[in-house]
Parts: structure tokens; C-alpha cells; sequence
């Protein structure tokens, strides 16, 4: 019994393992182990049960949060976007513009990837969209396989690092910073990694140029002006699209909340004017985008029911203790969190990361005085690059599922083209993590890469001002209890 | 037993209805949102009843949705262990999970919220911001959504129950991950 007593908030946790690897959603294993080791702490005479009367106000409070709106805003805005036809656009015309060089698909899947990241920033969509269009062009022309796998995944993955990806709203509504600083923060370690892509791709068509071939004189088909023309007009969009998102938020129309509307309304009107959008598309999008942001925020709801009672039988104070232990201070601390949310990101999605384990390990990072952008920018190169990894990577499941598997005829050249084989994904995938690597030890070792930008003093947005999840209270100190608009304070 | 699968056939019936409707929310909270955002820079007003609307709207589709998305199994699931476990282990541990653990936390939350609910009413509470909204109609998508959530879970732990005795097919082949859908693309390969 001692033992239990001694030992509750490590058991707590243990129990929660154990739930969620059982394969019990997420988000009710969360709740379960709240309710459960509330009651037993209650036995223990650890804490009053009662303090489970505060769910519904926990509750409430997530439901008033505006910065997590966000999330299905660009769910959506991504899923139409995807059905727009934006990103075949863009890549057939940057094909055209580059294709007489070597590598030259290399830099407009590049180039590509990283407008679409900049407009919506849903990894699922930008490998599909660009696996779909790039890559049967890319073997057609005999691309050395992993390269143009590699590519794409790597150049899919910048969605989750770029602004305004998710990941970046969501881990700034978890470490308490606000979106707008999150996303200047990690504006130019984001365009570090294109930078990098993009050289390893030039000295890789100076190397290895059979790796990465021109197209053939006749497959460029759009000559001088014409050529201009169509870059430019498949480049309109995606300009207009970043600054309805990006643009409006900088400028401080808009919040990034907002943004994200404003980019879902611009993703609309642009499916229309290209008569994409049927009635089909507009339902299937907002059902996929209702589970998404469902499922989301009841993990985030599970996990305040957590933290509820995790925080009541002191587990913070023993995460905190577990951390003094990692020798290196700092230093030592944020290369192993980099290292955890690395290998965790091969098993689970970034939401349950954000959810579960930064509520954990914020509170530390702030009692060490870390400058919280610049973790937090550390924490979405790391999910980038697991992302990834093999064999788990999810950015490599997604290229798996649209490309080919078996040898077909090709209906241009009408020559045998092979298969892709999973191999070549996996193979593919190991220069751009590399890349991933030296970004984010770059980013390690100069700090200023992220803060350069946040010096100036700090602006002060209402609209990002408000009652953050820090992985929950006491039931008396209710983070959300203070809200001016909630009658039903203490 | 039978009468038991209809009954979880109405659930599921009454839950599908409800994700095939309350989804529309979700284009409202987009315009709403977006037409906030321009209405302020371009016409200089602003209404913090519209403001609070884009998250009352939100608030409604992931509360209300939440049997529907528990129905179609989209509850995000860790699959690592799971996917080696064969397809009644899983069932007998969803099972479980369900009886012992979703369905009184779904009721207590549900009951909890109740009192809440009839004081914000009866003393007609509104939102502390000028011009706010009414608080009662937000509070009610507590009780409501979780009372959804909780007939649902009674209906999953039937078809478990079902399954396991042989019953229907694995109510778990499919759904279970956090994908974005893009499925009629992958057709076209």
C-alpha cells in the first residue's frame, strides 16, 4: 500500500502506457487513467475526488479555445485544396520551367512542396498531390528511384515545419506561445531546409547527373512566352492563398485563426473557378474534417482529464525529477527530448505528442529557462524528420499508397517502367533525413536562427492572449476557471 | 439478443444522422470566421457575437460528433502492439475499455454537467464580452454531445459482445488511424 502511495504518479503513468498500447483510442485511455487513479488517489487519502467536479468546466474551456478553430480550418482548407488541381498546376509549369536541366524536377518538386506548404501545410496532401503527378513523370524520364522518392517525401514533410503548418499552432497552444511567434520563429530554419534541399540537389546533378536526368526536348512542350505564362498563372493561386493565410497575420488583419478561414474560403473559391468543386467534394471534405478535429480535440479533452489527476498526485513534480537526472543541462535536456519525440513520432501522430507528452515536458523547459520558440521550433524539426523515418514514417506510408507497386506500360514512351519497390522509399528517404539532421543541429547550435527575428520586444495580441493548456491544475488553481467570460469560476 | 442489435442499430442510425448534419457546421465556422476577419479590416466592425459564434459553431461539431466519429471508429487508436493481436483480443479489450471505463466516465460527465446547465439558463447567463452571446445554448452541447457519446459506447459494447459470440462481422476492420481522406485519389492510381 506504501509502496502505491509512494509510487503514484510513475504507476499513473505506466497504467496510461499500457492503455494506450493496448490499441484503446487515445483519447479515452487518457480519460480512463484521470477518472481511475483519481479514485484510487481518493483511496490512498492522495487527493479528494471531488476534483473530478471540475471536468465539465475543463471541458468548457476547451470548447472556447480560438486557436485550436485552426485545426479544422486547414484541415479543410488542405482537403480542398488537394481537390482543386493547384498542385498539378504548379508542378507541371515548374516542370516545364526547370525540366532542361538536370535535377530539374528535383528543384520544382522542391519549389512546389514548399508553396503548398506555405498555404496549408497537411503533409497527407502535399505527398499524394505531388506522388500523383510527379512521380510518373520522374520514372518515365529514368529518375534514379530513391531520389524521386526521396524528394517528394522530404519535400512533403516541410508542410509540417513551414507556417502555418499545424504542427506549429498546435505545439504553441500547448507551450503557451503565441501562434504569430511561432510561426516567425520558425520562418528561417524552414527556409534553411528548402535552401539545403535544393543545394543537395544541385550537387547532386553535378555528381550524379544520370541520377537525376533532364526531361527529353520533346516532353517540354511550352516554349518562351507561352513557358512564362503558365508559371505565372499556376503560381497566382498559391501567392494569393499565402497571403490570405500568412500575409493577413503578419500584417495583423487577421489572426491565425482567421488565416486559416480566410485560406479555407480562398481554397474554395479557387476550386470553383476551375470547376472542381461538386457538392461530393464539400461533403467528403467537411466529414473527413469533422473526424480529424474530432478526434483531435477529444485526445485534448482526454488529456485534461488526465493531467486533472496526474497534477493532483504530483506526477509534474516527478516528471521534473526525472529530468534533473539527464546530466548536460540544457543542452542535455533538449537533446533528449529531441531524441523522445523523434523515436515517439515513429509510433504515434504529432497531435498525440503535442498532447501527452508536451504538457509533461513544457513546465521543465520553462523552470530551465528555455526560450520556448525556439524549442518549440526544435520540436517540429524533429516531428518533420520522423516523419520521415523508416520503417514507421508516415510521409513514407503516404507515398507508398500512390505509387506504383507493379511494372506498367507507359502511355507516352509506351516503354516498360518497373515498379517502385518499398525499398526505394525507405532508401530514398536517408539523404533528405541527413539534411533534417544538419538543420536542426545548425538550428542546436545557433539559437539565433530562430530567435533573430523575436528580439524585438514581444507584440502583445489579444487575440493570442488567452487560457492555454499547461497541462492542467490542482481543481482549485483550474487554469480555465479565470476566463472573464465564465460565470462558474472556483 | 436481437433486440439488443436493433437497439444498437438505433443508436446507429441516430448518431450517422447526426455527423451527416452537424458537419455543416463546420463550413459556417469557416465563413463566419473569414467574414470577422474581413468585416474588421474593411468595414471596421466588429462583433463579439460573431466572434463568439465561430467557436460556439466549433464547439457544437466536435461535442456533437463525437458518437458519430466513435461510431465510424475514427477515435485515433496506437496500433503499434494492437495490429499483432488477432481480432477478438482486440474486440475483448475495446470490451472492456468500454464497459468499465467509457461508459461511466461518458455518464458522469454527462450528469455532472447538468446543474451547470440549468443555473446558466434559468439565470439567463450571457457572455461577460459586450454584445456576447447567450451562455445556456454552448453549455447544453455538454450534456448532449456526451450523452451521444455514451449511447454510443452502449452500441459499440453490443456489437463487441455480438462479435464475440459470433454474431457480425469485426466491428474493427476498418477505420482505427488519423488520416486525412483522400481515398478517391488513390483509386485513380
Amino acid at each position: 500500500m506504501e509502496f502505491l502511495t509512494d509510487n503514484i504518479a510513475p504507476i499513473m503513468f505506466g497504467s496510461l502506457i499500457f492503455f494506450l498500447l493496448s490499441g484503446f483510442p487515445v483519447a479515452f485511455s487518457l480519460a480512463a487513467n484521470g477518472i481511475l487513479f483519481a479514485l484510487i488517489g481518493h483511496e490512498l487519502g492522495l487527493l479528494d475526488w471531488v476534483l473530478l467536479q471540475a471536468i465539465p468546466e475543463r471541458i468548457y474551456g476547451i470548447m472556447q479555445n480560438d486557436t485550436l478553430l485552426a485545426i479544422p480550418f486547414f484541415t479543410f482548407m488542405g482537403i480542398i485544396l488537394q481537390r482543386s488541381g493547384m498542385a498539378e498546376d504548379l508542378l507541371e509549369s515548374a516542370g516545364q520551367l526547370f525540366g532542361g536541366v538536370a535535377g530539374g524536377l528535383g528543384y520544382a518538386v522542391i519549389l512546389v512542396g514548399a508553396l503548398l506548404a506555405a498555404t496549408t501545410g497537411v503533409v497527407a496532401a502535399s505527398v499524394i498531390s505531388m506522388g500523383l503527378i510527379s512521380l510518373p513523370v520522374m520514372m518515365r524520364y529514368r529518375y534514379h528511384y530513391p531520389t524521386a522518392a526521396g524528394l517528394l517525401t522530404g519535400a512533403g514533410s516541410l508542410a509540417q515545419i513551414i507556417p502555418p503548418s499545424l504542427v506549429l499552432i498546435v505545439l504553441a497552444d500547448v507551450l503557451s506561445v503565441s501562434v504569430k511567434d511561432a510561426y516567425t520563429g520558425a520562418l528561417f530554419p524552414a527556409l534553411m531546409v528548402v535552401g539545403f534541399l535544393l543545394l543537395y540537389m544541385f550537387v547532386l546533378s553535378i555528381l550524379k547527373p544520370e541520377m537525376v536526368p533532364p526531361l527529353p526536348e520533346d516532353a517540354r512542350t511550352l516554349k518562351g512566352s507561352e513557358l512564362y505564362i503558365s508559371v505565372l498563372t499556376a503560381m497566382l493561386p498559391p501567392i494569393v492563398l499565402i497571403f490570405l493565410v500568412l500575409g493577413t497575420i503578419f500584417i495583423g488583419w487577421a489572426t491565425p485563426t482567421e488565416g486559416g478561414a480566410m485560406g479555407a474560403v480562398g481554397a474554395l473559391l479557387l476550386a470553383i473557378a476551375r470547376r472542381r468543386l461538386t457538392w461530393e467534394v464539400v461533403k467528403g471534405a467537411l466529414d473527413s474534417t469533422t473526424k480529424l478535429s474530432t478526434f483531435v480535440m477529444f485526445i485534448l479533452v482526454g488529456s485534461s482529464i488526465f493531467a486533472l489527476s496526474f497534477r493532483a498526485v504530483n506526477g509534474d513534480i516527478w516528471i521534473e525529477h526525472l529530468f534533473s537526472f539527464i546530466p548536460g543541462g540544457e543542452l542535455g535536456f533538449v537533446l533528449f527530448v529531441s531524441l523522445l519525440v523523434f523515436v515517439l513520432g515513429f509510433f504515434i501522430d504529432f497531435f498525440e505528442i503535442a498532447f501527452i507528452l508536451m504538457p509533461l515536458i513544457g513546465p521543465v523547459a520553462v523552470s530551465m529557462d528555455i526560450n520556448m520558440i525556439w524549442f518549440l521550433v526544435l520540436v517540429g524539426l524533429n516531428m518533420s524528420m520522423s516523419f520521415l523515418t523508416p520503417p514507421f514514417g508516415f510521409a513514407l506510408f503516404y507515398l507508398r499508397s500512390v505509387a506504383p507497386k507493379q511494372d506498367y506500360q507507359d502511355e507516352v514512351t509506351g516503354g516498360l517502367v518497373h515498379g517502385m519497390k518499398t525499398q526505394d522509399i525507405y532508401k530514398g528517404a536517408i539523404p533528405f533525413i541527413l539534411i533534417m539532421l544538419l538543420s536542426l543541429s545548425l538550428v542546436i547550435i545557433f539559437p539565433e536562427i530562430v530567435t533573430y527575428n523575436l528580439d524585438a520586444p514581444l507584440d502583445v495580441d489579444l487575440d493570442t492572449i488567452e487560457i492555454q493548456l499547461d497541462g492542467g491544475g490542482d481543481g482549485s488553481d483550474d487554469p480555465w476557471g479565470s476566463e472573464a467570460s465564465d460565470p462558474w469560476a472556483n | 439478443m436481437n433486440a439488443l442489435l436493433k437497439f444498437s442499430d438505433m443508436i446507429d442510425g441516430l448518431n450517422g444522422l447526426v455527423g451527416r448534419y452537424v458537419k455543416w457546421l463546420i463550413l459556417a465556422a469557416v465563413l463566419v470566421s473569414a467574414g470577422n476577419a474581413t468585416s474588421r479590416y474593411i468595414l471596421n466592425i466588429a462583433s463579439n457575437a460573431m466572434l463568439e459564434l465561430q467557436w460556439y459553431l466549433f464547439a457544437a461539431v466536435f461535442t456533437l460528433a463525437a458518437g458519430y466519429v466513435l461510431k465510424v471508429n475514427e477515435h485515433v487508436r496506437i496500433d503499434v502492439m494492437s495490429q499483432r493481436m488477432s481480432p477478438r483480443t482486440r474486440n475483448w479489450i475495446d470490451f472492456w475499455g468500454f464497459l468499465l471505463f467509457v461508459l461511466p466516465v461518458t455518464l458522469y460527465i454527462t450528469l455532472q454537467s447538468i446543474p451547470n446547465l440549468i443555473e446558466t439558463y434559468q439565470n439567463q447567463e450571457v457572455s461577460a464580452n459586450a454584445g456576447g452571446l447567450l451562455r445556456w445554448p454552448v453549455r447544453l452541447m455538454i450534456p448532449v454531445g456526451f450523452g451521444l457519446l455514451f449511447i454510443q459506447a452502449l452500441s459499440e459494447l453490443i456489437k463487441r459482445w455480438a462479435y464475440l459470440k459470433g454474431l457480425i462481422e469485426d466491428p474493427l476492420a476498418k477505420g482505427g488511424h488519423a488520416t486525412v481522406d483522400m481515398d478517391d485519389q488513390k483509386e485513380s492510381v
